[in-house]
């Protein structure tokens, strides 16, 4: 050995401690991602809508990367206790790609938070919701994604429109087209339902009359689970990274005084 | 039979206004809401007569004339060309002071009719943003009886079109920033030791495999000590003989020639 016995004795338990939070980071990570694909919050057909949901791709590379640091935690727990150059080096090699995966994710999820402005969905609002006639397939699909959500999303969290009703009256709408202005001012799940589903007071809600609509705007229920996804990816990711630096310069360094 | 000419409908000096709470709806593209006007009427109107909303285009207002009976009412079909119509006919009783009613009335509000083409007054969606100009009318038997005054314009909301929305992001957040380049700088370092260590590792192969080229080879060059052979013993009985000749077994002595 290169060096004394107790400083290899000390690497080696930094090192196995250090892989020892690698794994159980990367189980968390993998248990994080899952959540956010399975979409408890019903958002997802806005994303798909808006043609850019590299939040979601994020999200799923977090899934795999998780497993693979986890795995690869244990091989480098077992390279390190043994000593085991070949084993060492493929540790080294197979976290390097890793790493790199999970940079691409971090960085994805983290530029994608800007991209989720009011803007951007007032406008996908206003062009696909409950529009009929759509070009191709495709469209149609992401339509119909779009006017379900919005329709639950006005059921459940009592608002209307991205930043209030307003937003049907300042623009014209595909729902416009479809629904006269006098009768629907602003779509009827903009309305104080009663238990039955019909609104308690149609003319008191087409009129804005404060206790029969919704006049809060819906930005807030949207971008408020779609920031905490990407946030969650991004910082979560970028504190495993930081940590596996660490550990990967420590493991090279150990590589490197092994004797054959 | 002569009759004596109507008398000019009284003028009240109550101006109709879109009401003054900040509702929503009180102004969209077709509809505009009003002030419901409570205790105005009730001097001048008995509970048989009807009180009428006219509704005109502002340019046209002072050119409308009161339909002296109940069969020349403009009705909402003739806005179009003639500029005006009225509509929202009521019985004076709802304006009363004791009636209870909700505080506002909304013009435009049935879209069911004026498809038909009756002759009922119909409260239509209005087809324009106007500006228009609106007052009360009090109907009886005889004709007009009383009047309000002309309101202000009123402009209905023109809506934009969604193409002009930029969903473009105001500017990069600092998150982007720290988070890329931490990570690249980091990145950057470990491939670099990445590279160090297995330069270095090919570097000691190669210099192993060498054998000889003493330039490059770090290692002192270690000699393989070949021991000079010892002299073997002699065989026992053997005489001394000049060495390299081999030894040869002592023969007895021969015999001495006899003398």
């Amino acid at each position: 050995m290169a060096k004394s016995g107790d400083g290899i004795r000390i690497l080696q338990g930094l090192l196995v401690f250090g892989n020892v939070v690698i794994g159980m980071c990367g189980i968390a990570l993998t248990a994080e991602c899952i959540f956010f694909v399975s979409d408890p919050h019903g958002l997802y057909p806005l994303l798909e809508a808006t043609e850019n949901d590299d939040i979601y791709a994020a999200a799923w590379i977090g899934i795999f990367v998780g497993f693979a640091l986890f795995a690869l935690s244990i091989l480098g727990i077992v390279g390190v206790i043994k000593s085991n150059r070949t084993l060492l080096l493929v540790y080294i090699i197979l976290m390097l790609t890793t790493y790199a995966f999970e940079m691409a994710s971090c960085i994805t999820a983290a530029t994608q938070r800007d991209f989720l402005t009011p803007n951007l969905f007032l406008k996908q609002m206003l062009e696909r919701y409950n529009k009929s006639d759509t070009d191709n397939n495709n469209d149609k699909w992401m339509a119909e994604g779009v006017t379900k959500t919005w329709d639950e999303l006005m059921l459940q969290k009592h608002c209307c429109g991205v930043r209030g009703p307003s937003d049907w009256q300042e623009y014209t709408s595909a729902f416009r087209s479809r629904h006269k202005d006098a009768d629907f001012p602003w779509p009827h799940n903009c309305c104080v339902m009663d238990a039955q589903g019909s609104p308690v007071n149609l003319d008191g809600c087409k009129l804005g009359v404060p206790g029969y609509y919704n006049s809060n705007g819906c930005y807030d229920a949207i971008s408020g689970p779609m920031n905490t996804q990407a946030w969650g990816v991004a910082w979560f990711g970028f504190a495993i990274l930081c940590w596996t630096f660490c550990v990967l310069l420590g493991t090279m360094f150990y590589w490197s005084r092994i004797e054959y | 039979l002569l009759s004596s000419p109507p008398a000019p409908p009284a003028l009240l000096p109550y101006v109709p206004r879109v009401p003054p709470a900040a509702l929503p709806g009180k102004l969209t593209a077709t509809t505009f809401a009003l002030e419901r006007p409570c205790c105005v009427f009730d001097r001048h109107a008995n509970a048989s007569d009807a009180v009428w909303l006219v509704v005109a285009f502002a340019n046209a207002s002072d050119a409308f004339r009161n339909p002296p009976s109940r069969a020349d009412v403009p009705l909402y079909e003739r806005l179009p060309t003639a500029r005006s119509y009225m509509t929202l006919e009521a019985a004076a009783a709802a304006y009363a002071c004791s009636a209870p009613s909700p505080a506002v009335l909304r013009v435009g509000g049935d879209t069911a009719c004026g498809d038909q083409g009756g002759w009922d007054p119909c409260n239509g969606p209005l087809p324009s943003p106007g500006p228009y100009r609106v007052k009360f009318l009090v109907m009886g038997c005889q004709g007009p009886k009383a009047e309000t005054r002309w309101s202000d314009p009123i402009l209905l909301r023109r809506a934009g079109s969604p193409s002009t929305i930029d969903p473009a992001p105001a500017r990069r957040g600092g998150d982007v920033v720290v988070i890329t380049s931490i990570l690249a700088s980091l990145g950057t370092v470990l491939a670099a030791a990445a590279l160090g260590a297995v330069g270095t590792e090919a570097w000691r192969s190669l210099c192993r495999r060498d054998s000889g080229t003493g330039t490059f080879s770090r290692r002192s060059y270690r000699t393989h000590h070949i021991p000079p052979a010892l002299p073997q013993p002699l065989p026992p009985g053997c005489r001394c003989s000049p060495p390299g000749l081999g030894c040869f077994a002592p023969r007895p002595p021969a015999p001495c020639p006899a003398e």
